[in-house]
This record gives C-alpha cells, structure tokens and sequence, in this order.
C-alpha cells in the first residue's frame, strides 16, 4: 500500500468531493447526450439558475430556509433516535397555527411578528406531540404515526382554504386570503425573509443544546443506547415528549416561513415535500446542526437548478435524474471518505510506532 | 511429536494489524494443525480477538499473508473464511433472536440455494448435535435458549458449514462448570476428527486441561509457546513479563447492616417472578458473593435493587430507610452502584467516548454540569483520573469505548462506578472476561473498596473467585437464596450441590 | 464543524463555476416562454398549451422554451424570473393558481408580459388572463351523454371544487337534461389536476354505483380509460382523448389555444398587448368538441350541432333560470340568464346532483 500520500487532508476531501460532482455530472452528461440535449448547455443553466447570480443565490436561501429549520428539526429528533418522519405534517401545522392568526386577529406588527412565530412553533410542536404521546403511553411506532400525521395535517389545509379562509375573490381555488402587512415577515436582503435568522438561531441553539448541556448528553446517550440511558437513570419518555416537541416546533417555524416571508397567505402545496427532503439533509449532515445548514444551502441549488435545467430544454424527468445523480453520488462520497480518512488515521498511527517491516 | 510430520492446515505469516492510534497485530507467526487444540493466551488487548478476526475474515490485515495448504489466500470476508474451512464462534454472539435453531444453522449459508428444506436440515443439525453431545432443540427459537445453549447453536452453525479450523473466542466465560465440561467433550472430539480447535480463555486451568498447545501473546507478539504441562504460575508470568501477586485473603469484622432485603419478589423479562421471596442482609465492609448457575435470578435480584425493575412485593432498605420507591438516580446518588453483566450494552455507551462514558452517572450534576451547561474539561479530568487510577489503556480519551479491549471497558466501568466510593456496590460478573492480572487487580480492589467500608453483593459463577473475596456466599437457585454460609465454614462441594438445587441435609 | 468547513469550500467552488460560466443571452425577437403546471405527456390541458407552443415556433418563429411541472406555489415566481433572465419578454403561465406570481413578477419588469390562466384575480398593465366557456362544452357533451345511457346513470369525475370546474358540472348536468331530465347524475370531486390513479379509481366508483358513463373535467383519460375497460362509455376533457380509448369515448371537450396565443404574440410584434381577463369559447374554437364516436346516432349528433350553433349565435342561453340548489333554494329566479360574473361565481351545484359541493355555501 502506497499509503502515506504526501497529499494534504484538505486536498482529497476537495478530490474526492470534487470527483463525486465530476461523476455525477458525467453520467448526466451521457444521459443528456443521449437524450439529444446538449449537455454544457444544460449545465451552465442549472449553474447560473442555483447560484450564478445574486438573484440565484438570493432564491436558494429563500428555499433553504425550510430545509434548515426542518433538517434541524430531523436532525434533533434522530440524534436521539427518534425516527420523526412527520417534519412535513409538522411544518403544515406551524403554518396553520401561524395563518389563524394572521387572518383572524389585527395586531399591530410588532405583536404580530413575535405572535406568528410562537405560535407557528407552537403548532409544529402540537403536532409532533401527538405521536410523541402515542409512542410513549400506547407504544405507537412514531414511523407511523408521524408519517400518517402528515397527510392529515394536508388535508386541513384543504378544509381551511375552501373553507373559511378561503380568498373571497379567487374563485374557489385552495387558497386562504392572504395576510395583512403586518404579518409578512421582514426581509433582510431582496426577498430572503428573517426566517434565515431564525433557522442560524435554531441551529446555534442546537448545536450548544446537544454539545454543551448536560440535557444535550441525555439526548444523545438514549439514542445511541438505551439500556444505557435506563441505568443512569434519564428519564426517557419525558425526552421523547420533549425532543419531539422540540423537533416539531423547528419544523413549523419552517412552515410559519413559508406563509409569511413567502406566500403571504396559507394554500395547497405550500411546501412541495421540503419535510421529507429534510430527512435527506439531516442524513447527508450527519445530523450536525450546522452542516445541516449548508446542505440545506446545497439541496436547495440543486432543486432550484432542477427547474432551471428545463429551460434548457431537458424534460422535468430527466431534470430530477440527475438530481437524484448527484445525491447519490455525494452520499457515495461521503462513505469513500469516510474511509479515506480511516485509512490515514492508520497510517499515521503505524508511522508513529514504526510497526510491520 | 506428530505434529511435524503433519503439514499445517493454515498458516499466518507477518500479520499486521492496526487500529487508529493501536498495533493490535504487530507481525504474528502462527501455524496451526490439524487435530490440535491450539490455546491463544494473552493479557486484555494482546490482540487475540484481532487476530483470529483475520483468521476468520472479518478484518484485513495491513500486511502479512495467510496460507492454506501452503497457497496464498485472500479472505475478504466471513463467508471467504467458511468456504476455506474457517468457523469463529464470536464472545458476541450472532443469532437472529426471533428465529429458530436450525433456521439460523442455515441463515446465510450457501445450500440449499433457493428453498429452505427446513425439515431435513432439521434432521441434519439433529444428528451433528447428537454426534458432538451439544444438544439443542432444532426447532427452538433463539430467545428461548440460554446463553449456553446460544453458544452450542454457534458451534453447530460451524460445523454444519463444515468448518476445519473452529476459533472459539473465550467460549467458557459464560458458561456453568457443567457446561464447560460438555463443551470440552464437543471439542476433543471435534479435534479427533482431525480438525483444529483454537481456543482463547484467560482461564489458565480450563487451558491447561484442554489444549495441546500454548501459543502466548503479548502487545500484539507472539512472546512465547508453551505445553499444556506448564505451571500456571509459568503461563501468567509468560503473559504479562512479570509475576502477579496473589491477592492477600482478608479478616475484617462485619459492621453494621447497609442494605436489607425482605420476602423480595421480582418479575423476569418472560412474566413469571425471577426472584422468588429473597430476604438477605448486607453489611457495611462485607463481600457477600452470590454463587448460581446463570438465569437464576441473580440479574433480576441486582437490578431490582438497582433500582432499574420494580419488585413484585417484598421491601427494600437502605440504610435503614426504604429505597422501593426510589428511582435509579436516587439511588446512585445515596451510594448504591451497580456493575452490570452487559458491559457494552448497558453499563457503557459503546459509540461513545472515553470521556463521554466515565460520566455517565453524574454527567448532569456539579462538577460535570452545574447549571445546565455540561463541563467538558471537568468530564476529562474525571476520566483522567479513572484511566489513570484503574490502568484503562486506550490510545487517547476520544476513542469510542466499543473499540477497547473487553479488559479496558471493564476497568473503565469498574473505575467509574467504584471511584466515589459508594456504600454498597452491586457487581455481576466483574471480571469475566478480564485476564489474569486484571482479574487479580479487581479482586485486590474489591478488598479494598470493602475495607474502606463499601459493602459489595458480588455475583459470580467462579466458585474461585467467590471463595477468594466472599466474607459469606450466598447460593441463588431458582429464584430463591438457598443457604447462606461464612466462606469459611463452606466447601467448594457444598456450594456445588446447592448450585444445583439439591439442598444439603 | 469540519464538514461544515468542507461544504462551504463545495459551495465556493460551485458559485465559481457557475458565474465563470457566464449567462447566455441571446437579443433578437420575442422569446416566448411556458409554464406548465403538469408533464406535457400525451394528453391533457398541459398537452393542449404544449400544441399551442409549437403552433408559435412553427407559424411566427418564435423561440420557445418551457418549464413542467411548476407548483402554483411561489415555486412559479422563481421560474419567471429565470426565464426573464434569460431573455425571455413573453411569458404564458398556463395554470389559475400561477396568477398572484404573476402579478408580482410582472411588477417588478414591466417589459414583460405574463399571460395567466383567468378568471382573473388581479391584473397589471403587463398581465392578461385567457380563459374559455368551457361549460358551453360541457353542456354539449351532456347531450351526447344524456342520449346515449342505458342506465339512466351518469358519473361525473371532477378536479377541484373551484368555480370554473362546478360551473362545468352544471351545466353538464343541465345538458342531460335538456334530453333525458329523468337521468341521475352523480359527482366525485378528487380535488387534484393531474393524479391518473385517483381519476380512475374515481372513475371506478361511479361506474360501481351504477353510471353507464363518466363525464370528467380531469387531466388525463383514466377515467376514460376506467369506463372502457369496465364496457362502458366516457366523455373526453381538455384535449382529444379518442385514440385512448376509442370505443368508449363517445366525444368530448377541446382545449385550443393555438390562435389566441398566436393573436396575442403578434400583436406584442406590433408593440399591442390588451391587458384583459379574456373568455374564449365555442364561438372562438378556445373551446371545441371532440370527433363522434359512430355509436352516438346521427340525429344526437344533428341536435348537438343545432344546439352548437345556437350558443354560438347567442340565440340560447345555458343558464337561464329558474334555477335550484341542492338545497332547493332558488338562486336564479325564473326568466333570469346568469351573467358571466356570476357564473363565476358558482359554488353551488344544481338540485338533482348527487354529490356534494366542498364549497357549497
Ligand atoms: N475495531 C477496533 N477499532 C479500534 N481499536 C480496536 C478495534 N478492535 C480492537 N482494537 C484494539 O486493538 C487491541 C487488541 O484488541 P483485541 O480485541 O484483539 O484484544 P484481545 O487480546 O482479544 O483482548 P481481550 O482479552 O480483552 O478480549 C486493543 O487495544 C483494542 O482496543
Ligand atoms: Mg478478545
């Protein structure tokens, strides 16, 4: 084995980073080819439309938001080993908790603003804490009852925008009013909302909660091993309650972004999935809290990229092959890596104890 | 003897093996014969395990080849090994809990290809356990069985793959003496079929009636070989370069009563009660050892007064006030530890690190966390101090305890729970597992914890270690405290018939 | 936090990349992009824009490019802009709930010009809607259906409970009726645009309680496809849905927006654009019938066609009261025609449907 390379660390992770992207988009590149696009053409498009420009970049952050708060949300609830899969049932509720009272109460902004997100987050939190009940009193598998939350939380939406918040003036189409001024939330840079701030917070938050607090240690210990966690005597439904809670809330502050940095009004489809995207992120960050921000940043470019990649003239079919590509290929990476880095570690460890011959 | 005249079934040349910041393997010779018993000694963390791992395919080695027959072979993974006539029964076992004996025989395995033919397979796996006297029921299901029993079904899954090289990894750890002998029985005669054994224990007798021969390693070296007829005394001090104290036998009054026990009934993990009416008196600066065949209670007696299982009735007082009610945490925190029998699983976090571990008690209260906030500095001194005080050899305070030899983990449980000196210590087999030294330090350190005035309930299937530390010896069967004697006024016989319920008259 | 580090290097090296590269612009006619809310596929009202794009490539020679499957979610707004910065000066966003974007995109560039899917909610001066009749078809087509049961049964798939879609059941059910006033008529909402499982499995329960043949104001031929496969007869939506299932389908209603897109393109040549909430319908073709099949006679078809022309002229009126709610109540007295604002505003279905309206009031 040529095994000391006198390559530097920083080197082969921006190889083989690099090589997985390269890979990616060469077998893109063949299927593009082979579909009669012409490849550079739909890649430059998909650049420019992520991240080429200030208005690029500006609509990436904008779709990251969620992804952050939810991948946070997903992130906290597997560190523990809570299998939460309802982030996007649970950013459904913070926008309906945030949306009833935009469109029922007249409050002055600055009541408002901090009214829409406590309340948003409340939501979420209401809504992971049904499962989080069942799992611990009735012994619910939270897969379940999350995943099913999900699609009851949409089908409220339905009853709310057709219903009672219905916009008066759109013809019956699923849409709620939309809300008074004062509960848009403010924006920081062109569009991107303060939500950004929210998701920095939370992930700040998070980091320190799990890597500084002693309740942090506990999360962390009931994941990695319960009997352990039972012998030091944690309290572990109370966790499970709370941990859920907590997950829900980050995910609804997604959806309270959504209805009022984006949409300004509650509808069908306002997240198109980023609750189930958020468990690809928190997978691929390794459910740390601040990597879980930058891939949020990641996916959001390429998703943004996949619509762009259209005008290119390539098929939406195509457009989301070669995302599903590139995810696979980064996770591919991420485990190569892995085991670069182990081989190094060895490497070094047999140098500083001149073993072997 | 014969042996030269026979050519090795395998042989290990210059193997190497390294773990981040450890030389596990650091160029080890090794052939092995057909119809031997080759005994693997070595101190914890010599690299035992590491290298029949290889042998078995499991890991690769960094260097060094390994040879059957004399061709140089590749293993690349277990199944590589099996196909080559290589079997390890691992110290974890692999079974599927839900399923049943044979169907975990045949889990895996590359015939029958398509449809399990359950029921002639059954009939296989039948004869092959009449035919080495290791007898278990087909059609059991796994979380049916013993620990034993368990064991017997590994073996079998070998040998059904037809195995020629069987590496059993500390096989006896967790058997009954009774058992011990029905698997030495298995392995002469597996031996006579001219296979090899490969057996590794820190059992220095059970080696020395078993094996041909002795192969010791030290640091990851072969440091020496040696014939079964050698003095144990000659195979400790060949394992660890120097000679071990014997620990010195101790005479201390008993002092007054710490932790009481009345008409004490504790459901088992099945339903029924595991622990039946068990009334005992534990006093302060006195080993009380709980001798038994395992799955006798002794777990379910420790935990429930553990705190971690609630008794069906009965009562329970420490230090004269009752504790029944009380939870885990509460109990820690009045003095009562407890080192449980599952080091990894429960009283250790194996993903988590050095440091991580040796707090797991006190992680959320001053000087680890005050306030909310968790003090890493003050975590790494304490495991500092744990690995300092108990010998915890591991490369630096960030490795993750799964990756410590089985003999560290335990020094690092053992440190942890013992190092605030607690009133009463509760301890499950604390040294299965450990070698000879450590074996010893633990026993020097449970004197000398009781002699500091810690009262210690100390469950063990080693007569030989409960008459070495045991002021009095308790024997559990069936749930049920069947006798008490001074350590003194009992004999090894004595509490052999009571282990296996016939009460004397 | 090392990985961390690692993806912002990643993301550095991506926006590199991606500005090197530069935008590619090209200056010269309009660029006439599409927005559609579905996959083009074979069929459908998205199919039906995607014919209308190509008619503009191959009559004015135009370049076109378009985008599918865009949510009416502020998704829509991201990709105008996108195209904006690509040069693109005319935008048709072919779905009703693109419209709020629409508007909001259009404010920020003036120079360009959307053309969203009316009713119209809000306009700009660079915003038009286009729209049909639709229910001028729909009525047709309940003709044919009304002649053509056996068992006095017809099934009728819906999209979302939205007016334009429960002023089409309307008057579908009034078609039937003009022939056959004994027939039920039995609605199922399935509350999405395009899900061909759900319409078919929608399509199935209506042909289980009875319907001989299933109307549909959907985006594929699966309930078509339902009542063909079950022997039985199917009215067609959106596009030319014959060769799907060309035994049942007895006809049905044609999306064309071929000339009205190439009218409003042209005009934007010449520098016109009429900012409007636009009906097509029969009298335009924005709206048309499908082929016959042979089964429906030729007097049905005659009556079809008489009843065609009527409409076109303005000599007969669909809505004409007195009409009814599923309640009873009278919502259009007697000798009364609807307005197109109040058809509209429908959010109630006739008395005699069978079927609830999700937005009954
Ligand atoms: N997967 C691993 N990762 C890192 N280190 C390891 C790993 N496996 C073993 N080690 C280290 O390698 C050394 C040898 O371990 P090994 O398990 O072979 O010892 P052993 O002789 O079997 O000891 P014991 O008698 O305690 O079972 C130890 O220092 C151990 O910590
Ligand atoms: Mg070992």
């Amino acid at each position: 084995m040529a095994g000391a390379a006198p390559f530097p660390e920083w080197l082969e992770v921006v190889a083989i980073r690099g090589g997985a992207g390269m890979a990616a988009l060469a077998v893109g590149a063949i299927f593009l080819a082979a579909t009669g696009h012409d490849p550079w053409r739909a890649y430059r498009e998909m650049m420019i439309g992520a991240l080429g420009s200030p208005f690029a970049i500006e609509q990436t952050i904008i779709k990251a938001i969620p992804l952050m708060l939810t991948g946070l949300g997903v992130a906290l609830a597997f560190t523990m080993g809570l299998w939460n899969i309802g982030a996007e049932g649970q950013l459904v509720a913070g926008a309906l908790a945030a949306s009833w009272l935009a469109l029922t109460a007249s409050l002055p902004t600055l009541v408002m603003l901090p009214g829409l997100i406590l309340l948003g987050a409340a939501g979420g939190a209401a809504w992971a804490f049904i499962p989080a009940v069942l799992k611990t009193f009735v012994g619910v598998n939270e897969i379940i009852s999350t995943l099913m939350l999900n699609y009851i939380a949409l089908l409220w939406v339905d009853y709310m925008v057709f219903g009672s918040w219905a916009d008066p003036t759109a013809f019956s189409f699923p849409y709620s009013r939309p809300f008074p001024p004062q509960a848009h939330f403010p924006v920081l840079l062109g569009d991107i909302h303060i939500g950004l701030v929210l998701a920095l917070i939370a992930a700040l938050l998070l980091a320190g909660l799990l890597q500084r607090t002693h309740w942090g240690y506990e999360i962390r210990t009931i994941g990695a091993s319960l009997p352990a966690a039972r012998y030091a005597g944690m309290r572990v439904r109370r966790n499970v309650l709370l941990v859920m809670a907590a997950s829900g809330a980050l995910a609804g502050l997604a959806g309270v972004g959504e209805v009022s940095g984006v949409i300004h009004r509650i509808q069908q489809g306002i997240s198109p999935g980023y609750g189930f995207t958020a468990i690809i992120v928190a997978w691929v960050a390794r459910l740390n809290p601040w990597a879980v921000i930058l891939v949020a940043v990641l996916f959001a470019a390429l998703l943004n990229g996949g619509f762009v990649i259209q005008t290119a003239g390539v098929p939406a079919a195509i457009a989301y092959m070669i995302q599903a590509l590139v995810l696979f290929l980064v996770l591919a990476s991420e485990h190569l890596l892995r085991r670069v880095r182990r081989r190094r570690a060895l490497s070094q460890t047999r140098a500083a104890l001149q073993v072997g011959r | 003897m014969s042996r030269t005249v026979s050519d090795p079934l395998v042989r290990l040349q210059g193997i190497v093996k390294t773990f981040p910041g450890v030389v596990a393997n650091a160029g080890i010779d090794l052939a092995i014969f057909p119809g031997e018993v080759l005994a693997l000694l070595g101190e914890n963390g010599a690299g035992k395990s590491t290298l029949m791992s290889i042998l078995a395919g499991l890991y690769r080695p960094d260097e060094g080849t390994i040879l059957f027959g004399g061709e140089r072979v590749e293993l690349r993974s277990p199944r590589d090994a099996i196909h080559r006539g290589v079997g390890m029964v691992h110290q974890h076992f692999r079974l599927v809990d839900s399923l049943t004996v044979a169907e975990n025989i045949l889990l895996g395995w590359r015939e029958p290809r398509f449809l399990l033919d359950l029921r002639s397979s059954a009939a296989h796996v039948r004869r092959l356990a009449d035919q080495y006297g290791l007898e278990v029921d087909p059609a059991a299901r796994i979380w049916q069985l013993s620990v034993g029993e368990r064991q017997r079904v590994e073996i079998l899954k070998m040998l059904y793959r037809n195995a020629r090289v069987l590496i059993l990894d500390e096989p006896t750890a967790i058997l009954t003496p009774q058992e011990v002998e029905q698997l030495f029985r298995a392995v002469r005669r597996i031996r006579n079929e001219e296979r090899a054994v490969l057996f590794i224990s820190h059992k220095l007798d059970e080696v020395r009636a078993i094996a041909d021969r002795i192969v010791v390693l030290r640091a990851g070296r072969v440091v020496g070989q040696s014939s079964p007829q050698a003095s144990p005394r000659d195979l400790a001090q060949m394992m660890v370069g120097h000679d071990i104290p014997v620990a010195p036998k101790r005479h201390l009054p008993p002092g007054a009563p710490v932790l009481e026990a009345r008409g004490l009934d504790v459901h088992g993990d099945r339903g029924p009660l595991a622990v039946r009416g068990v009334s005992l008196q534990l006093r302060r600066g006195e080993i009380l050892g709980i001798a038994g065949v395992a799955g006798n209670g002794q777990r379910e007696l420790l935990e429930a007064i553990a705190g971690l299982r609630f008794p069906a009735g009965g009562s329970l007082s420490f230090n004269a006030t009752d504790i029944a009610s009380l939870t885990v945490r509460d109990r820690w925190v009045r003095g009562l530890a407890y080192i449980p029998e599952d080091r990894l699983g429960q009283g250790l976090v194996g993903a988590f690190t050095v440091t991580e571990n040796a707090v797991l008690r006190d992680y959320d209260r001053p000087p680890i966390s005050r306030g909310a906030i968790f003090n890493w500095t003050a975590a790494r001194e304490k495991a500092e101090t744990i690995v300092n005080a108990f010998h915890v050899h591991s490369a630096s305070l960030q490795v993750s305890v799964r990756h410590l030899s089985g003999g560290n983990q335990q020094r690092l449980l053992f440190g942890r729970e013992v190092l605030t000196a607690p009133v009463v210590l509760l301890a499950m087999h604390p040294t299965r597992g450990l070698d000879v030294e450590a074996t010893t330090t633990v026993h020097r350190l449970l004197i000398d914890l009781s002699a500091a005035g810690t009262a210690i309930l100390l469950v063990s299937e080693s007569l030989d270690e409960l008459l070495a530390v045991s002021d009095r010896i308790a024997v559990m069967h069936r749930g049920r405290i069947v006798g008490v004697h001074p350590t003194t006024e009992v004999s090894r016989a004595e509490i052999g018939l009571l282990m296996t319920g016939s009460a004397p008259s | 936090m090392r990985t961390a580090l690692r993806l912002t290097v990643a993301i550095v090296v991506l926006v590199l990349v991606g500005t090197l590269a530069g935008p590619g612009t090209a200056q010269g006619k309009h660029k006439v992009a599409f927005i559609y809310v579905g996959p083009v596929g074979d069929a459908g009202w998205t199919y039906q824009h995607d014919q209308a794009r190509q008619y503009l490539e191959q009559t004015l020679g135009v370049e076109t490019k378009f985008v599918e499957s865009v949510p009416e979610t502020a998704e829509v707004a991201r990709v105008e802009e996108q195209f904006i910065r690509q040069g693109f000066t005319v935008i048709f966003a072919t779905a009703f709930g693109y419209q709020n974007f629409n508007v909001q995109v259009a404010k920020k560039h003036p120079d360009v010009h959307i053309i969203g899917i009316g009713p119209a909610i809000g306009l700009a001066p660079n915003v038009k809607t286009i729209y049909g009749r639709i229910w001028e078809g729909r009525y047709l087509t309940g003709i044919v259906a009304g002649k053509m049961t056996k068992a006095n049964t017809i099934g009728f798939v819906a999209a979302h409970p939205i007016t334009t879609v429960v002023a089409g059941v309307n008057a579908f059910a009034l078609g039937v009726w003009s022939v056959n006033p004994n027939a039920k008529i039995k609605v199922v909402w399935t509350r999405t645009w395009y899900d061909p499982p759900k319409e078919k499995s929608a399509a199935k329960a209506l042909l289980d309680a009875g319907a001989d043949i299933v109307g549909q104001h959907q985006d594929t031929p699966s309930a078509l496809q339902a009542a063909a496969e079950a022997n039985k007869l199917g009215i067609g939506s959106e596009s030319n849905m014959q060769r799907f299932a060309p035994s049942a389908y007895l006809t049905g209603t044609i999306w064309d927006w071929r000339q009205i897109d190439a009218g409003i393109v042209q005009g934007l040549m010449s520098g016109l654009f009429k900012s409007e909430d636009y009906y097509g319908g029969l009298v335009d073709k924005v709206v048309s019938l499908g082929p016959f099949n042979p089964q429906v006679p030729p007097d049905v078809q005659a009556l079809v066609d008489q009843r065609q022309k009527a409409i076109v002229a303005g000599t007969f009126q669909i809505f004409k009261g007195p009409l009814r709610d599923q309640s009873g109540k009278v919502r259009v007295a007697a000798g009364k025609t609807m307005t197109l604002a109040e058809i509209l505003g429908f959010n109630w279905l006739l008395q005699g449907i069978e079927g609830q309206s999700p937005t009954a009031k």
